[in-house]
């Protein structure tokens, strides 16, 4: 697939309007009623290293939820969070939320959040949506589940990845979540994968470095 | 000063033995040795790829060439091939409503709710003091579904128990004021009936139900007859050992465990002729089988699976000796009894019942293998002298006599692949022989069939080799309970997975079972294959039909190298106060390479004193 100047500049106004033009403590700003896009994210600070064993800790890259609210098909945070959330309690297991300012890379954000999962267990989600679950004594570039092609992964798979990662938590042996696999996706997304990568990049905070988040949904 | 080659055949593996003859001392030097799979079907001009590799690889451990060697004696292989298949006897159909089996994997809530199925939806005509069952299908967020029932409840509406359709349970029970059973994952939720009485239990973790799976119990809830109480019978089994369940009662609610028609085998013997159903189960068949034994040939019902399996030995046979069909018998069949994974039909949450089946393993022998053409051609590709030596029992005697610690009278088990072989030699020297259906490739068939893998290839590696849990990235823990550490870090694709631990890699089975069970199910299969036939090759062959009147069995073939099948039969078979162990073929082979030492040792003797060594 060509991709000419003019369709590159398309993409990133696109993503642009995409954003939303909140800042990051959004205590004072008004839902709506509907369930999409209605995430509420508090940041509590320093993130503490867990002690609880039935916890699976999601990392979340610093822009999203509040500076960027989509991913690149256009699937709300909100409703991605959620779904990991839910499949985590579907298995009895605790979800705790962090925001990751050192690094937007997916591995080493699993990786940083599997480090202070009491349970040794993180996930790490870009807000491109991107997605993977880590452990704690694994190297920073492998996985114990990569989902690579973010633009094939539905809300019903992120579910499925929340309640593998507990399952894991808890030792058990889960089936792998299975993933489509679409040759053409890489080269259709390529171009606004990096562009919203570059944007998620730009809201790093090394003094922040990684903080507690508080969600709620309304 | 020469050298003698032994080459002995198998069905899977081709094994040859390199010795140093010193003719005037009368003495043999074994230098070396080789293994290589049996290529092509055993008894064909293919296995010569085998045997040059065998061959090659013995030799260039003591730099040898073709030239050096004066002889290569060739076993007489018994033409015996055996092949295994599978029938389901049994079908388990839901005419209605219930749900069977159906075990999600996270129910919701805890306890026992009784009352009226109805949707979610229609929640609002109910009114204070209606017991009702919620039916909430997928398109129901839970967060809503839940805020709906706290209002129900709060309006007085008794809320005892609901169904939903998604993997919901524990997120709906989760947001509740009150706790109430609910089952989840029932995919074709549209089919339960509505405004029926319904039962939902859901126990606590690691329990299982105890009213739903109690025939009185169901009988209790829904107030039936002795009549009706008969017919919720099966309903109730099929409960027995689940976490969570539901019963919906309709009048024409039923579930039943139907026989499926699985096709007749006919059995001839020298003492009549037996024909039996394969639906009457493996101990039937195995009783009758017995009872009319020796056994002259054994056909299938056309059209079915034995019967198919049956035809199929007998022409791959046929093929390979070039003989007629009709000159091919059966000469002995193993069945056992197993459980198949199957989904239920008519089932609402694609349930699965464990249906019963029974494997069957074939044997087929014939008068003799082609195995003139192999030694020509093995003569051209060698240059060197190929004789036919020896029939393969008596081989096998020669070399197994070679284990330290044996002495006649004694038997051996030639435990292979495709059968299950025995030869018993008395102090006279009298040499009995038996071969079996049933072995390695049974085993096989049954884990795969067991665990519901659809993957021989796994079920062949976890019938080889020992399991454990991978505990965390640097510890697993091996299926006795230790525990290794590891200082390197394991793959992350092994992490919190059974695996197994194969020669130099570590497979992960991606299944729900625990190690336990698979374990279990290994033990099993190779109980039901191995030591049954040890014990039903020992009865025929032991002249007195007396187990206890022989000291030594010694097990050989590559099943015999298996991590525990030595020590199953040797436990079944101290029970007759039998000496019994895996062989040590020169006190240094283990129990490979019998029937090529004996192809060697033989070669001093004359043919007709062949045991005499």
């Amino acid at each position: 697939m060509q991709l000419n100047e003019d369709a590159i500049r398309q993409i990133v106004v696109d993503v642009l309007s995409g954003m939303s033009d909140q800042g990051s403590n959004s205590e004072t700003k008004s839902y709506s009623p509907d369930r999409s896009g209605n995430m509420v994210l508090r940041e509590t600070g320093r993130a503490s290293e867990g002690r609880d064993n039935d916890e699976v800790v999601i990392a979340i890259g610093p822009a999203f939820g509040n500076k960027l609210s989509k991913t690149m098909i256009d699937v709300s945070h909100s409703e991605i969070l959620r779904e990991i959330m839910a499949g985590i309690e579907e298995e009895g297991i605790k979800a705790r939320i962090v925001k990751n300012y050192i690094t937007a890379d997916v591995g080493f954000m699993g990786h940083q959040a599997a480090k202070i999962s009491g349970s040794g267990i993180g996930i790490g989600l870009q807000s491109k949506g991107t997605i993977l679950i880590h452990q704690k004594d694994l190297n920073p570039l492998a996985n114990l589940e990569l989902f690579p092609q973010a633009p094939l992964v539905d809300l019903a798979t992120y579910r499925q990845i929340g309640k593998n990662a507990a399952r894991y938590a808890k030792g058990e042996n889960p089936e792998p979540v299975t993933t489509k696999n679409d040759q053409m996706a890489r080269p259709k997304y390529q171009a606004i994968s990096a562009v919203l990568y570059n944007k998620e990049v730009k809201y790093l905070d090394a003094d922040k470095k990684v903080v507690e988040v508080e969600v709620s949904f309304k | 000063m020469e050298y003698i080659v032994g080459v002995d055949i198998g069905n899977s593996t081709t094994e040859v033995a390199v010795a140093k003859i010193f003719k005037e001392e009368q003495n043999i030097d074994f230098i070396s040795h080789g293994i290589y799979k049996t290529t092509g079907l055993k008894g064909t001009i293919d296995n010569i790829e085998g045997i040059i590799r065998s061959l090659n690889s013995a030799l260039k451990k003591v730099d040898l060439n073709y030239d050096d060697i004066e002889l290569i004696r060739l076993n007489e292989a018994t033409p015996v091939i055996g092949d295994v298949a599978m029938e389901t006897i049994t079908e388990t159909v839901i005419t209605e409503s219930t749900m069977i089996g159906h075990d999600p994997w996270t129910p919701g809530g805890i306890g026992l709710g009784v009352g009226y199925t109805i949707k979610i939806n229609n929640i609002d005509s109910c009114t204070a003091g209606d017991d009702v069952i919620l039916i909430i299908p997928g398109d129901v967020d839970f967060a809503d579904a839940a805020e709906i029932i706290n209002k129900a409840i709060g309006r007085g509406v008794n809320v005892n128990g609901a169904v939903a359709q998604k993997d919901d349970a524990v997120l709906i029970v989760n947001r509740l004021d009150k706790q109430i059973p609910v089952i989840d994952e029932v995919k074709y939720i549209d089919k339960i009936p509505l405004a029926k009485k319904a039962a939902v239990e859901v126990a606590r973790p690691g329990g299982t139900i105890e009213k739903l799976s109690n025939p009185y119990g169901i009988a209790t809830i829904f107030e039936l007859d002795s009549e009706d109480t008969k017919h919720i019978f099966p309903v109730a089994r099929s409960l027995i050992g689940n976490r969570s369940a539901v019963v919906i009662r309709t009048p024409e609610g039923d579930i039943e465990e139907r026989k499926i028609p699985a096709g007749k085998i006919t059995i001839l013997g020298d003492r009549g002729k037996s024909e039996i159903g394969v639906d009457t189960g493996a101990d039937e068949i195995m009783d009758s089988l017995e009872k009319i034994q020796p056994i002259k040939d054994v056909t299938g019902e056309s059209g079915t699976n034995v019967g198919g399996m049956l035809d199929r030995v007998k022409k791959t046979m046929s093929t390979v000796t070039d003989q007629p069909l009709s000159e091919i018998k059966i000469k002995d069949i193993l069945a056992v009894n197993t459980f198949v994974p199957k989904k239920v039909t008519g089932g609402l949450a694609e349930e699965h019942a464990m249906e019963n089946a029974v494997g069957l393993a074939a044997m087929v022998k014939t008068s003799q293998l082609p195995m003139q053409k192999i030694a020509d051609r093995l003569e051209e590709e060698t240059n060197v002298e190929v004789v036919i030596a020896g029939v393969e029992a008596n081989m096998a005697i020669l070399g197994a006599l070679t284990t330290p610690g044996t002495e006649k009278p004694l038997v051996i088990l030639d435990m292979g692949g495709g059968s299950t072989d025995a030869a018993m030699v008395t102090s006279k020297d009298k040499v009995y022989t038996t071969h079996l259906a049933g072995a390695g490739d049974m085993v096989s068939l049954l884990i795969n069939i067991e665990l519901g893998l659809n993957d021989l290839k796994l079920a062949e590696l976890i019938k080889e080799n020992p399991l454990a849990k991978v505990e965390s990235v640097f510890h697993i823990r091996h299926e006795d309970g230790t525990v290794k550490f590891f200082d390197q870090a394991l793959d992350p694709k092994l992490f919190g997975r059974v695996i197994i631990l194969a020669d130099d890699e570590k497979v992960p089975i991606h299944s729900d079972h625990s190690l336990d069970r698979i374990r279990q199910v290994r033990r099993e299969a190779k109980n039901d294959v191995f030591v049954r036939n040890a014990i039903r090759a020992l009865e025929r062959i032991i002249p007195t039909g007396n187990i206890r009147d022989i000291d030594f069995v010694v097990m050989v073939g590559g099943s015999a190298k298996d991590f525990e099948i030595p020590t199953l039969i040797s436990n079944r078979l101290s029970e007759y106060s039998v000496v019994a162990g895996s062989g040590n073929i020169r006190g240094v082979m283990g129990p490979r390479n019998a029937v090529a030492t004996g192809l060697v040792l033989s070669y001093l003797e004359t043919e007709g004193s062949v045991i005499n060594g």
